[in-house]
């Protein structure tokens, strides 16, 4: 059993479950309690943030209707999609691609490190995971423009599959680049390698990682096409393209999908490059050895949403103010900028890696 | 130099870093609406008019133009309107009325799901008898409910018996029509 499931167990016995309960059980709580206070509580912030933040960039006012400063909006958009009907019978590749989509995103929420005392999943091969739930998710998306039976459909999913097939090269080399420095692909070392200090993150360890991690997060963004790098799912040749035949409920569980590959590709960012969740002055073993670790996970769960967040809005910050890319500049860039920088960082991480071990 | 692999290289790092230099350049001139420092404070757009912002009809602007009404008292019938409407959306039937020099306009009819609200049709009334209202608020659940209807209605068998039965009064009275 694993210190994830730890907390969880604590929890469901403090709350009066009985204590036979199966491992299984605690498991699933656990994914239960990560998606709904978590993820969803996160999406519907980051939305909030982003709306406000594109409003002062175009000295709007933004959302102000549904609760003080409109913090309700993003409520108030979920309700009204959902309660939208679909107007077209059962598809099998939609529902297809919906079991793709759910199958990503499930996978995704037991490997996502959120703290060490919530690591689920702490294996030697973890930071790969969601690296390949990501490309699961991108896989859907292709899936469900190659459903839709029309043309915006099916050239928004031979885009998406070109934007994928280039992100993913050098996402895998950037993610080699931070494993190198910290020797190992487990959640818990690649964290326990860095400090709070930003002096101590493996971004600012030598300028190879400095150069990883601009790869790594720019990959990020054309291998799950997000924007500023969306051109293969939104540019106006292709009428929205993937999504041009969803509204209502799918389009939510769209949507949800798509910000919920920007939300894993940003959090596993933080915990290569930018800190994890490691605290100050020594205070998680100080926490530890009191044996407050309910405060604990919770500290270190609120500093690594607000660095996530904080890049979220950044890259957001960036989508909003520079034209949206045509899908070939896109693959063109991945394929002669970013590919050829991610080995050049891969070599000299390597070799500072070689160094610190001799010296 | 671009010739030479030196020179091809340089040239891509430049465009490298031009590219980049860019981005930053884009973001640094939004980062003053950001925090909103001197001029960028000012929003450029202004709140739904309705009682939740405290704007109601009453604080609309003097010149605003809210969903048309006809007087159809003081209209002529003239058709200027539906002749410079750009859209099309007044259809006028008028016919004698009483008096030969007075019209029946039994037919006027507003389309506002083709209006644009230019106002044309108010510039060249040339009774006077169209005007703008302090109403905006016009929304349906059917396109037939868009169609303002101001008109008298078509000339009955009544009416006309009226008329007549008024003319002769006039003759023998002097009662004006």
């Amino acid at each position: 059993m694993t210190s994830g499931i730890l907390w969880v167990i604590s929890w469901c016995d403090s709350i009066g479950f009985p204590s036979d309960l199966p491992q299984w059980f605690y498991a699933l709580v656990a994914l239960i309690c990560i998606f709904c206070f978590v993820v969803v509580p996160s999406g519907a912030l980051l939305t909030y943030m982003d709306r406000k933040l594109s409003a002062d960039l175009q000295a709007r006012v933004g959302p102000n209707r549904a609760g003080p400063s409109g913090i309700f909006q993003p409520l108030a958009d979920l309700l009204k999609l959902l309660q939208k009907g679909s107007k077209k019978e059962w598809h099998w590749g939609e529902n297809l691609w919906l079991g793709v989509h759910t199958m990503a995103l499930y996978s995704t929420l037991a490997v996502m490190p959120l703290g060490s005392l919530a690591l689920l999943v702490d294996t030697e091969v973890s930071a790969f995971l969601p690296y390949w739930s990501a490309l699961v998710l991108a896989l859907g998306t292709m899936l469900l423009g190659l459903s839709q039976g029309s043309v915006p459909g099916w050239f928004g999913g031979i885009r998406v599959a070109a934007q994928t097939l280039a992100g993913s090269f050098p996402a895998l080399v950037a993610l080699l680049c931070a494993s190198v420095r910290a020797g190992s692909f487990k959640w818990s070392v690649l964290a326990a390698s860095q400090g709070f200090s930003p002096w101590t993150w493996t971004v600012a360890s030598n300028p190879f990682e400095t150069i990883a991690f601009g790869v790594f997060v720019i990959s990020g963004l054309v291998l799950l096409a997000i924007p500023p790098l969306d051109g293969g799912l939104s540019t106006s040749d292709i009428h929205g393209g993937v999504s041009s035949h969803l509204y209502g409920r799918r389009l939510s569980l769209y949507l949800f999908g798509r910000f919920y590959g920007f939300f894993l590709w940003s959090v596993i960012t933080v915990v290569l490059f930018l800190g994890a969740w490691r605290l100050p002055l020594g205070l998680s073993e100080s926490l530890a050895e009191s044996e407050s670790y309910k405060l604990l996970a919770i500290i270190e769960l609120v500093l690594l949403l607000f660095k996530t967040l904080s890049l979220m809005l950044l890259i957001t910050w960036v989508a909003r103010v520079n034209s949206r890319s045509r899908v070939d500049q896109i693959t063109d860039f991945t394929w002669k900028v970013l590919s050829p920088f991610s080995l050049v960082a891969l070599v000299g991480a390597s070799i500072c890696a070689g160094w610190r071990a001799f010296s | 130099m671009s010739n030479s692999i030196f020179g091809t290289v340089v040239v891509y790092f430049r465009s490298v870093f031009k590219g980049a230099w860019s981005i930053v350049g884009s973001c640094m001139t939004a980062f003053p609406y950001i925090f909103r420092w001197g001029e960028t404070r000012k929003e450029v757009t202004e709140g739904y008019p309705d009682p939740v912002s405290s704007k109601t009809a009453d604080d609309l602007l003097p010149r605003s133009r809210g969903l048309l009404f006809n007087d159809i008292d003081r209209c002529t019938g003239c058709r200027e309107c539906e002749k410079i409407c750009p859209t099309q959306c007044i259809t006028i039937e008028e016919e004698p009325g009483a008096d030969a020099s007075k019209t029946w306009v039994s037919v006027f009819d507003i389309d506002f799901s083709k209006c644009t609200f230019c106002g044309l049709c108010v510039e060249n009334c040339l009774p006077g008898s169209l005007v703008h209202t302090r109403q905006y608020e016009g929304a349906a659940y059917n396109l037939t409910d868009l169609v303002a209807s101001f008109g008298r209605g078509q000339i009955t068998p009544e009416h006309r018996a009226k008329w007549a039965a008024l003319r002769q009064m006039s003759e023998s009275d002097e009662v004006v029509l």
